[in-house]
């Protein structure tokens, strides 16, 4: 089978293939599309790629608010003054991903839409409130992390629609993200976790343990402390076996990385 | 900067490219390969085309150029050739393969079980199909190899013990991971000789076994061996060269194959293993009598898995003198893709048990692991459990180096130690020729380059023999049509053989004008595989290695804070290269440590890609990472491209010992270190 490769040169062409080729595979940075046709597990009709859309990869901050194109790579947002200054755990948590050959490539965008539960970024976007714009030829809308990621490799994205871009509000006074490795110091994560304390209070988000990012707001609400907390979590969510990690051992590190993250969030 | 070309960049004119079908179980037979949706201006090399042809294999011929049936996810059932490799990977898409399924096993010790399904068992019980002196298939089972040694009495020696203890340790399969992938172009020439360009540590062995295959004289098949990007065993032997040479010869002109990541997962791999042991003592710490079972997993083909076991057997016995020893080791065919030589070469997956097992005797006799293994260690002129007595013996220096490094003696919380010996490819024989030219000098050797610096140590050695400079010789590409004869590039033999015939060489010719020169080097041994008694190794590779280690008890996360290795090194000929084997050593053996593991579901590879499966990369090193190469004046070079990795999991495992955590299982992730200390 011979794969298509369509390659525009704008954001109007690429939404207008979007409502044409509803079957293609938008390919960013290509770091996990990659691997799935190699391994045999994606033989897409047609890949939609994204790298000739100039305009995609801005970061920039809009009246307090950070805004990532969804061509930025890891490196960018790792590396940006904007980022660093005003949302230092995002750059933290891009900075953990992997090597600096894959952060060169992989982007914000495909790491969402992605939804590979094994990813950084999810629990810390979501923790941090942030939202995607998801534009078509009929409009845009305007989702949340918890709206966006369904499950494994599951997004609520439309047929039509391309994820455009990023948009996190200002950032909180104190923010943590841990990263729980169980094998190399280049590994995804074995167990995330994203604690955020701000206005609205305090957010945990635990990643990379089941299918979607894991927030918890009721076991958050019962207060008690940092150990109690990362029992609550411990005990309601149902973590995944991988090579990582089985369920039992995921739910002894969920406890003690949000306990720790607790403390060092103070 | 010297321009490297390598396999992967070789072509030819009217050059094709290579795709292979795969076959999708893990034991079926084919029934049909359809060829009728073949895109035009393609070529298929169906099972049909393989009839009369001669089976391969280094040990045991039980390869066949086209499997049927499949024994494992990933063997080749057909190939194609095409104008480009994407041509070619569609057209092996066309191809509609009919299967049907066996039953499949999928762990050496169920395979060894009664009423496994059985892999080979039209050839596995013939030691007519041994090609190799001294392999022992045993008939109408999944053993392609069983290697005995027996020393003293093993039982009678148990009853002299005080205390004995017993543990089972288990190593993980590995991927050799070189950075380039197989690359193989071959081609035949109108007068019907076989010319191939590969990434190959053996290109002698490979000569021979593709004239078997194709039924013609060996000086018929002329193997070329550029430098490789890597290889750690990866590339020896036959791989992909006799589909490549028969696709080649369908489609009438040169064919190439590279294969892709994912490819090199199915290609080969280090045996998982099983390997009990028990070992006994006096109470005052003198070593009595120890047994050891290995069971070693070659997967679908036997490869040099007869050879691993072997060596798996006797390295398991360690640096000791043991008046009683009895160790039985199995190669047994799985239906996972194939396992054959990796750096280390048995001895990681039995040093790591029997140094494990050293320690816990070490405990319950309440004695130093440093004090045990001191009182027993072999010394020059020692008899080793072969019956071979042991010359140049530096076993106590690269303990104590390696203990004094980690300040083991001042305080062992946290911190293992680990010796070990390992042997050299015996008997073998190693040929060069050296010719004047109007540069310098040109020397012929088929000894192959993989990144270790074989040919710088040649032009090094070379430059000071013949008193010129390193650049005024010329090391060209191993050829079997011009390069002497070598056995091959393997365990850690070409500085010391190579160098040592290529004294021999410049002697010769300084003595015959100063034009040409011949030299050659043989050493002479083996074992016998029944007894595993006579010469195992003509030169004892020695090493040590000490660890210290942290743990985060609540998550069982292990941190490596200092790790050293002391190799014994004779007389160093490159040190910057001899430095970077130690240390290129030591991290390959930290990834088998900490989290290097092939799996699979099935029979199929699961974690096939560089993503999922984990190489150790710079932040994994520990705080400290140090070795040392300890030299004697007037002693021979010594070769020492493995050492450095069989001692770091059980220099790390004992370290967690130390600290109560009993880990018996590599690689050893922070789940297994929890577990333990629940």
């Amino acid at each position: 089978m011979t794969t298509t490769w369509l390659a525009p040169e704008s954001l109007d062409e690429v939404l207008e293939l979007r409502g044409e080729h509803g079957d293609a595979t938008v390919i960013a940075g290509g770091t996990f599309v990659g691997i799935l046709m190699n391994q045999g597990f994606l033989e897409p009709q047609a890949l939609l790629s994204l790298g000739h859309v100039p305009g995609l990869d801005g970061i920039e901050v809009v009246e307090g608010e950070l805004r990532l194109g969804a061509m930025a790579t890891h490196r960018a947002v790792e590396r940006s003054a904007a980022v660093r200054e005003g949302w230092p755990v995002l750059a933290r948590a891009f900075s953990l991903v992997a090597s600096p050959r894959i952060r060169n490539q992989a982007t914000v965008g495909g790491v969402l839409a992605d939804a590979d539960y094994a990813s950084d970024p999810p629990a810390v976007l979501a923790a941090l409130g942030a939202q995607v714009l998801l534009r078509s030829v009929h409009g845009e809308r305007r989702v949340g992390i918890d709206e966006l990621i369904r499950g494994h490799y599951e997004t609520c994205i439309a047929a039509d629609e391309l994820l455009v871009e990023v948009r996190v509000p200002p950032g909180p006074e104190r923010a943590v993200y841990r990263k729980f490795r169980s094998r190399s110091s280049e590994d995804r994560p074995c167990v995330a976790v994203a604690a955020v304390r701000g206005e609205d209070g305090l957010r945990v988000v635990v990643g990379a343990v089941s299918g979607r990012p894991q927030e918890l707001p009721e076991v958050c609400a019962n207060g008690g402390g940092p150990a109690a907390v990362g029992r609550g979590y411990a005990e309601a969510i149902e973590p995944i076996s991988d090579s990582r990690g089985s369920a039992a051992y995921r739910r002894r590190v969920i406890a003690v990385e949000v306990r720790r993250a607790l403390e060092e969030l103070g | 900067m010297r321009l490297v070309g390598y396999a992967g960049d070789a072509a030819a004119d009217g050059m094709w490219h290579a795709a292979f079908v795969r076959s999708p179980h893990a034991h079926a037979r084919v029934l049909s390969v359809d060829a009728s949706a073949l895109p035009a201006g393609a070529v298929a090399l169906l099972p049909e085309d393989t009839v009369g042809l001669g089976r391969y294999g280094c040990q045991l011929k039980d390869q066949d150029v086209l499997a049927n049936p499949a024994r494992f996810v990933g063997d080749i059932v057909a190939a194609v050739a095409a104008q480009t490799p994407a041509a070619a990977r569609a057209a092996a898409a066309a191809l509609r393969v009919s299967y049907a399924e066996l039953p499949a096993v999928f762990d050496p010790l169920a395979a060894v079980a009664e009423g496994a399904p059985l892999l080979h068992p039209e050839s596995g019980g013939s030691a007519g199909d041994a090609v190799s002196i001294g392999v022992r298939p045993l008939a109408g089972t999944n053993v392609c190899h069983r290697f005995r040694l027996l020393h003293g009495e093993a039982e009678r020696g148990f009853e002299d013990a005080d205390v004995t203890v017993e543990e089972t340790f288990r190593t993980a399969g590995a991927q050799h991971a070189p950075m380039e992938p197989h690359a193989t172009l071959a081609q035949w020439t109108a007068d019907g000789r076989l010319e191939l360009t590969t990434g190959t540590q053996t290109p002698f062995n490979l000569r021979d076994d593709l004239a078997g295959v194709f039924r013609i004289e060996p000086e018929r098949v002329r193997v070329v061996a550029p430098p490789m990007g890597g290889s750690f065993g990866a590339k020896t032997f036959t791989r992909l060269e006799a589909v490549v040479a028969c696709l080649a010869r369908k489609a009438g002109r040169p064919v190439k194959a590279v294969l892709d990541r994912s490819e090199e997962f199915v290609t080969l791999g280090r045996h998982p293993a099983a390997v009990r042991v028990r070992v006994g003592a006096t109470r005052d710490g003198t070593l009595v009598a120890k047994q050891l079972d290995c069971w070693a997993d070659t997967g679908a083909y036997a490869d040099c898995g007869p050879g691993v076991a072997s060596k798996m057997g006797y390295a398991g016995i360690g640096p000791y003198r043991i008046p009683h020893v009895r160790v039985d080791a199995l190669a047994v065919y799985t239906n996972l893709p194939p396992n054959g030589a990796f750096r280390g070469y048995g001895a990681t997956q039995s040093v790591w048990a029997s140094e494990r097992a050293m320690d816990m005797l070490a405990e319950r006799l309440g004695m130093s692991p440093l004090e045990l293994r001191l009182r027993n260690l072999l010394r020059d002129g020692d008899r080793f459990a072969t019956g071979e007595t042991m010359h140049d013996v530096h076993f106590e220096e690269c303990l104590r180096a390696a203990a004094a490094a980690v300040g083991y003696e001042q305080d062992p919380r946290g911190k293992g130690l680990c010796v070990l010996l390992k042997g050299m490819q015996t008997p073998s024989r190693a040929a060069i020729a050296v010719e004047r030219t109007p540069v310098g000098y040109t020397i012929r050797s088929a000894s192959c380059e993989m990144g270790q610096g074989v040919r710088d140590s040649l032009r090094l050695q070379g430059a000071a023999l013949l008193g010129c400079e390193p650049g005024q010789i010329e090391v060209p590409d191993p050829d079997t049509d011009s390069s002497p004869f070598d056995t091959r590039t393997t365990s850690s033999r070409s500085t010391y053989m190579m160098g040592r015939a290529l004294d021999e060489a410049v002697a010769d010719l300084s003595a015959n004008g100063g034009e040409r020169g011949y030299g050659e080097i043989a050493n002479e041994g083996g074992l016998d595989p029944d007894t595993g008694q006579g010469i195992a190794s003509t030169h004892w590779h020695q090493g040590a290695a000490g660890a210290a280690v942290s743990v985060d008890e609540e998550t069982g996360a292990l941190t490596v804070e200092r790790l050293h290795a002391a190799v014994y090194a004779g007389r160093v000929v490159d040190r910057a290269g001899a430095e970077l084997q130690n240390e290129g050593s030591m991290i390959m053996g930290l990834g088998t440590a900490l989290f290097e593991s092939v799996e699979h579901a099935g029979g199929q590879i699961t974690n096939a890609n560089l993503s999922d499966y984990c190489l150790p990369a710079l932040g994994d090193l520990p705080g400290e990472l140090t070795h040392e190469l300890i030299e004697r004046e007037g002693a021979e070079p010594h070769g020492l491209g493995e050492t450095a990795l069989p001692p770091v999991p059980a220099a790390i495992g004992n370290a967690l010992s130390s600290l109560g955590l009993h880990v018996t299982e590599l690689p050893m992730t922070p789940e297994r270190v929890a577990e333990a200390a629940a």
